[in-house]
């Protein structure tokens, strides 16, 4: 299989290794005084990026259509959205702390693509055929990676309170933390989580518009709406819980992981569902 | 005990109570639309109501973020059931799929959970909130703009959804091209028709329908093996995985294997040919009307208006009838006899041999010969195309021939993988309805697609369906639906409203944190 990928599809398998090594080179950074690992990692991540914004656009060409068909286009893509984000992100907060969480979960998307290989570019049936799957594919995708992101620093802050070499790596100022202020986790992940949530609102509203324009139904109680509707009420709890007393720290960063979770679910799992069969939502191979 | 633990004790009280009661005045009422809508407006105004009455913490527990909390977290919970239980489907096939669960989901009305009182009563709760906590923070600043717009953007979708539930009309019209015109609509709920008709305030005819399929392409396909469950059953099923362009070039197969195309036909024939061999028949290569062909002993070849044959024998050759003229080879006696109705003409047989001014012309004798095909094209106009296919496995390689009007698979590591030449033909690209409305003098055309409805007389046409043994039938939904303008409405104000909350107030606030409502557990607004 890896010698197929190379071979046919060299470009997919480059920014596969791009994503690995910047991850690497981030997880080096935590552990060096010096800057240079973390420059690299930052380097390699771009890199990555920006081959991965080429298989994105090659594919688009060759389709003719937005490559967000199938189960493996999404989650090119997925990684795609991650990895814009987290650059943005280490550029907004000045660390690279969670570089290493970002290039997981990148590399981790292509990897599972690569299993779930579903490379045939398929027809875009009339269903899809419609002004708002672009749109609606694009700021879901890009709220996942926000609330992905929220889930990586998460993880790191509940790591932080147990153990002091994490804790210590969120103090520090050298190939991580650029800025030499003590990062507050819980406004990062609060701040991921909230730019998440609108993306997902709106997720929700272009779904519901594209649906009445395609089926004359803006909700049919589809499996792959009800767990939108789950995201949505999820971190809605979230951001009502995080006004309430003792309710930050580790307790929203628990909160954070479950939503992401259910995210996942809602976008991998929903074929497992006894209500699959009738869901118009479920990618084939999956 | 701390205000904390007597909000939560509330907060459970109500979000149980609301459900437990829900459940048991379901057992006289059965769910349904007009049931949610209804149950859950009653229950709303009374629950407000009480919050204004009722001495104690209920207003602001009720407008609290803990409160609200919760109530989300256990919609989502009901949204989580939905998608566990099947919706909507006969008591029999509970009875079936859940066993001893199904008297269980039955008796709680989860078979239609999103309509039921348990989930109504939760609904009430929400929009008890919504108002109550808006009485807790008016009047409307420009800090708390956010709130205010969120939450009403939440009742307007709310009771759009209301409407719509209660007043939609949706059902079915089949049309034929050319055929009748419609005027009514056959009511459907949940996609089964109720056997009720609602009368259309235009006349609707079909002009048209076209089914436009995607432009004709070949392709390589690789499939590969896979267990899957069908009804039911479990079964082996080749799944495509990948296909390439009909190129010359190699390519690497996932399972490690190489293939290539050594030769493309895009208008593929077979042609017999005869090659030089150490024994077996003659054979004689004759350009007749300037076609090449070769003949073995006892064979004839014609030119299709009939007018010339050439016949080729050990002895000189019977005339095949039929012919105006014919020429007669005879392999023993080296004779050519040009044979006519007024005559015979005899000369030598030798290579290069034209007669009748060149339309036949003996291009080589064999004394012996072996029978073989070769593969060519027509032309260059892929109308049959045929490749062949040279894979290349554990090192050895192999040829096949691949027609692609007769797909056939090209097996690959003992079954578990296929490579297929095919022709997609088949994929669907769009259904058009090119219809004409009349409502009075108000006559319209259009086309209706997926995706792209037409709005006629307060309707709304989808293209829903088509009959692949018809290319004269088309299939409609017909929509009537009041409320769904106030649901989108409602959604862009929560648009508004959440995005101004989560950016605009913090920096209103100035990043500070505001004072909470009065009694609740919040230390800022959200």
């Amino acid at each position: 299989m890896l010698q197929y990928v190379l071979v046919e599809h060299p470009f997919f398998a480059l920014t596969s290794l791009l994503y690995l090594a910047a991850t690497l080179a981030y997880a080096v950074a935590w552990a060096s005084p010096h800057r240079l690992p973390g420059q690299a990692g930052t380097a390699l991540m771009v890199a990555g990026l920006a081959l991965n914004t080429a298989v994105i656009a090659g594919r688009w060409v060759e389709a003719g259509r937005a490559p967000f068909k199938s189960l493996f286009e999404s989650l090119v893509f997925f990684a795609f959205c991650i990895a814009l984000l987290y650059v943005i992100f280490e550029r907004l907060y000045r660390t690279r702390l969670f570089g290493v969480a970002a290039g997981l979960m990148t590399f981790g998307s292509m990897a599972y693509a690569l299993t779930k290989w579903d490379a045939e570019i398929v027809k875009l049936p009339p269903a899809l055929q419609s002004g708002w799957f672009v749109p609606h594919v694009m700021v879901y995708f890009i709220g996942y990676a926000a609330v992905a992101i929220a889930t990586g620093v998460a993880v790191v802050q509940l790591l932080a309170s147990r153990i002091p070499f994490v804790h210590r790596l969120t103090t520090m100022k050298a190939g991580s933390v650029l800025s030499g202020e003590p990062l507050d986790l819980d406004q990062i992940s609060y701040d991921a989580v909230r730019f998440g949530f609108i993306l997902l609102t709106v997720g929700l509203l272009v779904g519901s518009v594209w649906a009445k324009s395609a089926w004359g139904d803006f909700w049919v109680w589809d499996p792959k709406e009800n767990w939108s509707l789950v995201t949505w009420l999820v971190y809605g709890a979230y951001l009502h819980l995080r006004k309430v007393r003792g309710w930050r720290g580790d307790r929203a960063a628990w909160l954070a992981i479950i939503g992401f979770a259910v995210v996942m679910f809602t976008y991998l799992g929903i074929s497992m569902l006894p209500t699959a069969e009738e869901s118009a939502h479920v990618y084939t191979g999956t | 005990m701390s205000a904390g633990e007597r909000e939560a004790r509330l907060t459970t009280l109500l979000v149980f109570g609301a459900m437990t009661i829900g459940a048991v005045a379901q057992i006289w009422i059965p769910p349904g639309p007009t049931t949610l809508v209804a149950a859950t407006g009653i229950a709303s105004l009374v629950v407000l109501g009480l919050s204004f009455v009722v001495p104690g913490r209920l207003r602001t527990t009720l407008s609290g973020f803990r409160f609200t909390s919760s109530l989300l977290i256990t919609l989502a919970i009901f949204a989580i059931l939905g998608t566990l239980i099947l919706q909507g489907k006969p008591a029999e096939l509970y009875r079936a799929r859940y066993g001893a669960v199904a008297p269980l989901i039955l008796a709680l009305r989860f078979d239609d959970i999103f309509h039921g009182l348990p989930y109504a009563g939760l609904m009430a709760l929400f929009g008890a909130a919504i108002l109550a906590s808006a009485t807790l923070r008016w009047p409307i600043s420009a800090r708390r703009a956010g709130f205010f717009i969120a939450h009403v953007g939440l009742l307007i979708s709310g009771a759009g959804a209301a409407a719509s539930s209660m007043l939609s009309v949706r059902g079915r019209i089949d049309l034929f091209a050319g055929g009748d015109v419609a005027h009514q609509v056959r009511v459907t709920r949940n996609g089964v028709a109720t056997g009720a008709y609602e009368k259309l305030p235009f006349e609707l005819r079909l002009d048209q329908f076209d089914l436009v399929n995607y432009e004709t392409e070949y392709r390589v396909g690789y499939y590969e093996k896979t267990r899957i469950v069908r009804d039911g059953v479990a079964m082996d099923d080749y799944r495509l995985k990948t296909s390439f362009d009909p190129d010359l070039a190699w390519h690497r197969l996932p399972q490690g294997d190489r293939f290539r195309l050594k030769a493309i036909y895009p208008d593929f024939e077979q042609v017999a040919r005869l090659t030089p061999a150490a024994e077996g028949p003659p054979a004689l290569l004759v350009t007749l009307a300037g076609r090449p062909q070769w003949l073995q002993p006892g064979e004839v070849a014609g030119t299709p208006d009939g007018s010339l044959a050439v016949a080729f024998g050990d002895q000189r050759p019977i005339p095949p009838p039929g012919y105006a003229t014919t020429v007669l080879v005879s392999l023993l006696e080296r004779q050519v006899i040009v044979h006519r109705a007024d005559g015979d003409a005899a000369q030598p047989l030798t290579e290069g041999l034209a007669l009748l001014g060149g339309a036949v012309r003996f291009d080589r004798l064999l004394p012996h010969s072996a029978r073989g095909a070769v593969y060519q094209t027509r032309g260059r106009e892929w109308r049959n195309p045929a490749v062949v296919v040279e894979t290349e496995l554990n090192g050895r390689s192999s040829e096949t021939l691949a027609v692609a009007a007769q797909p056939r698979g090209i097996f690959l590591r003992d079954g578990r993988a296929a490579l297929v030449f095919e022709k997609r033909d088949q994929e669907v690209k769009a259904f058009l309805s090119h219809v004409t409305a009349r409502q009075g003098d108000d006559l319209r055309r259009a086309v209706i697609s997926v995706n792209d409805p037409f709005e006629f007389g307060g309707w709304t046409l989808y293209q829903v369906n088509y009959n692949p043994d018809d290319p004269t039938y088309s299939g409609l939904e017909a929509v009537r639906d009041p409320g769904v303008l106030w649901v989108f409405v409602g959604f862009v104000l929560i648009c508004i409203g959440v995005f101004y909350m989560l950016y605009v107030e913090p920096r209103l606030r100035g990043g500070g944190i505001e004072r909470p409502a009065p009694g609740t557990t919040s230390a800022a607004t959200l």
